[in-house]
């Protein structure tokens, strides 16, 4: 069950650091061939835009596990911390709300609504394969929503997005530590 | 009457959503979905814009910057810039500050992105400042506000993002039939475009910033230049520094596009990294993995719902009232460009950069075609302005790394890097006034 349960927190992020990395490699060898043996591979930027998108999607989705979506929030410092709770919690509800038409959307445009023969111009992929991934991801980003807010109001965990994380990080710093080390470490964008 | 009412539609949603903090991809994407439901229009067109949007082969120049950037950190390549423009710094007064400028305009020449340059060069560069005597608030107000240099240097993310948006419209008639035909766009162009207005951004802060050091009387060191520091930083930078030759000059040369660029970068710091400077490990290459998915995910959500909302704004003719309104106002082209920078100083105070180009560009760059403005020129414009909010607040970025790195109250850099604001808005407004200093060496080089 343990390890089920991992594969699943980290579900996206596997899928979009191997996506990446595939399509990183499949530009570079495209390059690769192009400049050293004037030979250029006719599917590779088909393919590697295909998981490019796939790819957004499902980091869209990781970005909602980490609650990294930006929102506007200064005005938040002028309300009462209750009424700025209630008002997040209505955003997401607004939010997941979108996601399932969305998902409703693309599924009915996916399986009903699709041109069955329409495929890939140069590998001939059915593209119902290709928009497939709208409505898993989004049905994925709507579960991570849920995650997020059953983390809040239930477990008592704020997901604070990774960006955040480090800043707060930054503040408990001392800085005469950091006068101390002549490099301080650099690991300031992840 | 249906017009007034979809605008109330569209804004009203869009704006009242984002006041009670909804995500701003998620208040663009219901304000357009309320409005296709209004005007009666089947919303499947959403999941073709989903598609549609994201699969482009130049957007794709997103997440290899973003990528090239967060593995040139653990490369060590940032670190080694910085210390190269840090042996610069020597007996000139204010010495060590102009050369954090220096190193944020090094760094925004491998970065595309404004905190990250802060954060990068801060790091180094305020501990640096402070042993010299300078004091802390001033020392993080500096590294904020040439950190929104990081954006407007090529290769610049923004740049990339207006370039796709942008690359999306279709000139309006009326400005065919009034200026004749405009130039074209692309991504190259805007970034050889951003080289000048980068330097004149960087010259303004480096004025004001020799002014502000004489009169605090912050000195340089008094044994003159160091040649063998300068040496010893620029042979262990060799590397480091033909980071950005690769990176523009593959662009510039026509070499490469600059997706290309990106991915011939990234495999250039993995070599760097691993066989010459020996620091890239497993773990950094998986969090630089890591931190681009997230990243490229929420920015690309945003160009989802944007090209939508973006669409119904052109459809409904939103922009050339905004046009009417604004030449109802004053038909002077300078006083036009005030407006327009003010109007983006404003919205970058609140605003992410990146989404903000999104959903400003379609109602904004016809009111300029109208004008007569040239389309680059604009870009160039807006994404200089945009850069300043990343130094003012209340969303000011740059300040609350600068802050969290030297552990100084978030209010007294503020109030110290708002000068620096303002020299850079001058800085701006000459850019716009005077739109050779973008366009003179895209001209120059036939582009």
């Amino acid at each position: 069950m343990g390890t089920i349960k991992e594969i699943f927190d980290n579900l996206e992020s596997y899928i979009c650091r191997i996506l990446l990395v595939i399509f990183v490699c499949l530009l570079f060898a495209q390059i690769v061939s192009r400049e050293f043996f004037g030979y250029s591979i006719a599917w590779t930027e088909e393919l590697s835009v295909y998981m490019f998108v796939w790819f957004v999607f499902f980091g869209a989705s990781y970005a909602a596990k980490h609650s990294a979506h930006n929102r506007v929030t200064f005005q938040y410092k002028w309300l009462p911390s209750k009424l700025c709770v209630a008002l997040e919690a209505l955003s997401d509800l607004i939010w997941i709300g979108f996601n399932v038409y969305f998902v409703y959307l693309s599924y009915d445009f996916v399986f009903n609504k699709m041109n069955l023969f329409w495929k890939s111009q140069t590998l001939g992929i059915p593209m119902k394969y290709i928009y497939l991934v709208l409505p898993i991801a989004f049905t994925l980003m709507t579960i991570r929503i849920l995650q997020v807010n059953y983390l809040k109001f239930v477990k008592g965990v704020d997901v604070k997005d990774p960006e955040a994380q480090e800043l707060d990080a930054l503040m408990e710093a001392d800085m005469s530590e950091q006068l101390d080390i002549e490099s301080p470490k650099l690991g300031a964008k992840s | 009457m249906t017009e007034t009412s979809i605008i109330v539609i569209l804004f009203g949603s869009f704006l009242g959503l984002l006041i009670i903090g909804a995500p701003i991809t998620v208040s663009l994407g219901v304000a357009a979905l309320a409005s296709f439901l209004y005007l009666d229009e089947n919303p499947i067109k959403l999941v073709q814009i989903a598609f549609n949007s994201v699969g482009s082969f130049p957007l794709m120049a997103l997440p290899a910057f973003i990528l090239a950037g967060a593995l040139m950190e653990a490369a060590g390549i940032s670190k080694r810039l910085v210390a190269l423009a840090e042996s610069f710094a020597g007996p000139v007064t204010g010495g060590i500050s102009a050369a954090t400028v220096l190193a944020c305009m090094f760094f925004g020449a491998i970065s595309g992105s404004g905190p990250a340059t802060t954060a990068a060069v801060g790091m180094l560069m305020i501990p640096a400042m402070v042993r010299r005597g300078y004091d802390k608030g001033y020392a993080s107000a500096i590294t904020a506000s040439s950190g929104g240099l990081g954006i407007v240097i090529p290769p610049s993310i923004p740049m990339v993002i207006f370039g796709i948006s942008a690359l999306g419209m279709t000139v309006p008639a009326e400005a065919l039939e009034k200026f004749g035909s405009f130039q074209s766009i692309s991504i190259p162009k805007l970034f050889i475009a951003g080289v000048l207005p980068g330097i004149v951004i960087s010259v303004s802060l480096l004025i004001l910033n020799y002014v502000r050091c004489k009169r605090a009387g912050y000195k340089g060191t008094s044994e003159g230049w160091s040649l063998s520091t300068m040496g010893s930083a620029f042979r262990s930078g060799f590397w480091s520094i033909l980071a950005p030759l690769v990176i523009l000059g593959g662009i510039y040369s026509g070499f490469f596009t600059p997706t290309e660029s990106a991915i011939v970068a990234i495999f250039y710091t993995v070599f760097v990294g691993v066989f010459i400077h020996k620091e890239l490990k497993w773990k950094d290459l998986s969090r630089s993995l890591e931190t681009t998915t997230w990243l490229s995910g929420r920015v690309l959500l945003i160009l989802f719902t944007a090209t939508v909302f973006g669409r119904l704004l052109v459809e409904n003719q939103i922009p050339t009232m905004v046009a009417e309104s604004m030449l109802g106002l004053t038909q002077n082209l300078y006083l036009i460009w005030l407006l327009i920078i003010g109007f983006l100083l404003f919205v970058g105070m609140f605003m992410e950069t990146l989404a903000a180009i999104m959903i400003l560009t379609p109602v904004l760059l016809p009111v300029t075609y109208n004008l007569g403005i040239d389309p680059v020129h604009f870009g160039i414009v807006m994404v200089c302005s945009l850069s300043i909010g990343f130094s003012t607040p209340p969303l000011g970025e740059n300040l609350f790394v600068a802050s969290g790195i030297s552990d100084t109250p978030l209010e007294e850099v503020t109030a110290k890097a708002i000068p620096f604001a303002l020299a850079s808005t001058l800085a701006v407004i000459v850019i716009a006034f005077v739109p050779q200093i973008s366009l003179l060496l895209p001209e120059l080089l036939g582009y």
